[in-house]
């Protein structure tokens, strides 16, 4: 079900493919298939789950294809009708490769150069055509050239609409609701004899009341960690386990939430009582680091030159030995949640260092503190809008490791 | 006994299906299909199009070549047609194992296909000569 234009939160979903079809027609590609589930999301706003594909001609409607067991449930989400949404299934005429092949040699009965999506992430469930496919699609379509083309979507998607960017909001929103329950939980004693994995549930249980449909991370769902787990080296990724959570021990509440595609995601950290000196000390630097951060972030900065700064800050302080030297990881509609900028840095597919930020671009301040030989980790993650001259920080929770006793 | 694909037995096919497929055992169907029959003996091609308006059957056509537009076409040699035709092989089977290839929406071939079976049903009882 998508929004009406009347909405918050409506995106021009028609004006998306028009502005595909326009990037097409300057880079003479007549077809475009796509199938990544980044470009699924951003030009259906339908979560495709199982393999798919979209074919966008060079003027009209797109027709997307997904297992035929979804299809119709695809189209009820999508802004697509049914005639649009083609369900693929192993029969004869019927399978993906032939589908698409016939759609694509019946708009290109000539033949055509046709935009694919070719490359490598570092994201498993990104959907770039495999070899096979592109094999498979190449036989399929003689008269056809396969060209590789994601850098139309890539940078199309690199700019948030205000209707995005209020998902977003919502998202985080939702999220900070979770963090809420989170808590309500967990102080005067309640975290006594809890498991990660049940943290994870009470968050997840009061986001869907609020209206999230999945805690989207592809990395575990909630990510929860207690004790040494919070502190594994460059341990950005804790998927919750059935640890239950100790006396002494730093606790890392890491919360996903999914509106109209658009992730929330944030972290959020506590010492259970009671805490030393020493973790008191990682946790006012852990803080002091986050607010500079986020203090910093605006257009015009770069995700290198943001990491020298902030890491010139930590070796003032004497923490940097600590620090994982990143401070973001890209965000976008469902599938889109890796990199930063396009594929024009020194490492292809990788997050460029030099990518300068611009204005409406929506991304995760991530950050990643972890002290492996004292058992202790934090983990900062909030939905960043870049303004021009500072940027919004989408979830309002507050900044802060509490002590809870 | 009629022969297969003839205008007898055509004519044997749309009286059955007229009388037997009533709109409600088809579901109210509007909706088309073509079998185009490949390697037909003698060569050539040859189409089976049978046509529901509102669930009444309003066409049974037969013929040489390709036939009319429809919304699903199914493609497949005349022997296989031929075996779903004596009941010998289900449709969906054929469809599975790649001998018949269906060109259409999927999803909506999904909700006819026992409407397909019914038909096909039926038509396995005419008297015929392959």
């Amino acid at each position: 079900m998508t929004f009406g234009k009347d909405s918050p939160y409506y995106i021009d979903f028609p004006g998306r493919i028009k502005a595909v079809q326009a990037a097409m027609a300057e880079k003479n590609i007549d077809v475009y298939l796509g199938s990544r589930l980044r470009t699924m999301s951003w030009t259906t706003d339908a979560f495709l789950p199982w393999r798919s594909f979209i074919v966008i001609p060079a003027d009209g409607l797109p027709t997307v294809f997904t297992f035929v067991i979804d299809a119709a449930r695809a189209a009820d989400d999508s802004w697509l009708d049914e005639d649009h949404v083609m369900g693929f299934a192993p029969m004869g005429g019927q399978d993906q490769i032939s589908q698409i092949s016939d759609m694509i040699n019946e708009l290109l009965p000539r033949g055509g150069r046709v935009g694919v999506e070719a490359g490598m992430s570092n994201y498993l469930p990104e959907g770039y055509l495999t070899y096979y496919e592109y094999n498979a699609f190449k036989d399929a379509m003689p008269g056809c050239e396969l060209v590789n083309a994601h850098e139309i979507i890539d940078k199309l998607q690199m700019i948030k609409e205000p209707g995005l960017i209020n998902r977003f909001r919502k998202a985080s929103c939702i999220v900070d609701i979770g963090h809420e329950a989170v808590l309500s939980e967990i102080k005067n004693g309640g975290w006594k004899g809890m498991t990660e994995t049940e943290i994870a549930g009470i968050a997840s249980h009061a986001m869907r009341k609020a209206g999230s449909v999945w805690e989207w991370s592809f990395t575990g769902g909630n990510e929860i960690a207690c004790g040494y787990r919070t502190g594994l080296a460059g341990g950005a990724c804790t998927p919750a386990t059935n640890k239950k959570v100790e006396a002494g021990e730093p606790l890392m509440v890491d919360i996903h939430a999914l509106f109209g595609l658009a992730c929330g995601d944030h972290s959020h950290n506590y010492l259970i009582a009671p805490a030393t000196e020493r973790q008191l000390w990682h946790a006012k630097n852990f803080v002091d680091i986050v607010d500079l951060t986020l203090k910093t972030y605006r257009a015009g900065v770069t995700p290198s030159s943001l990491a020298e700064e902030m890491m010139a800050f930590a070796e003032e302080r004497g923490f940097a030995d600590f620090m994982v030297p990143g401070f973001e990881h890209g965000i976008g509609m469902l599938g889109d949640e890796w990199r930063i900028g396009r594929h024009d840095g020194p490492f292809p597919y990788w997050t460029d260092p030099d990518h300068v930020y611009q204005e409406n671009e929506v991304l995760i301040c991530a950050i990643q503190y972890a002290c492996p030989d004292e058992d202790i980790g934090f983990r900062y993650e909030n939905p960043i809008l870049i303004n021009k001259n500072d940027c919004e920080y989408m979830s309002k929770y507050p900044l802060a490791v509490e002590v809870i006793e | 006994m009629v022969k297969y694909l003839s205008e007898e037995w055509r004519a044997e096919v749309e009286k059955k299906l007229t009388e037997q497929l009533t709109p409600d055992k088809m579901n109210g169907i509007t909706s088309s299909m073509n079998n185009r029959y490949l390697n037909c003996p003698g060569g050539g091609v040859k189409f089976f199009y049978v046509g529901f308006t509102d669930g009444r059957v309003s066409s049974v056509q037969t013929g040489d070549g390709d036939g009319p537009a429809a919304e699903f076409t199914i493609l497949g040699d005349y022997e296989v047609f031929a075996k779903i035709s004596r009941a010998e092989l289900g449709s969906q089977k054929a469809l599975m194992n790649g001998s018949l290839k269906l060109k259409g929406n999927m999803v909506k071939a999904l909700k006819l296909a026992s409407l397909c079976d019914r038909l096909n049903k039926i038509i396995a009882t005419v008297d015929t000569e392959f």
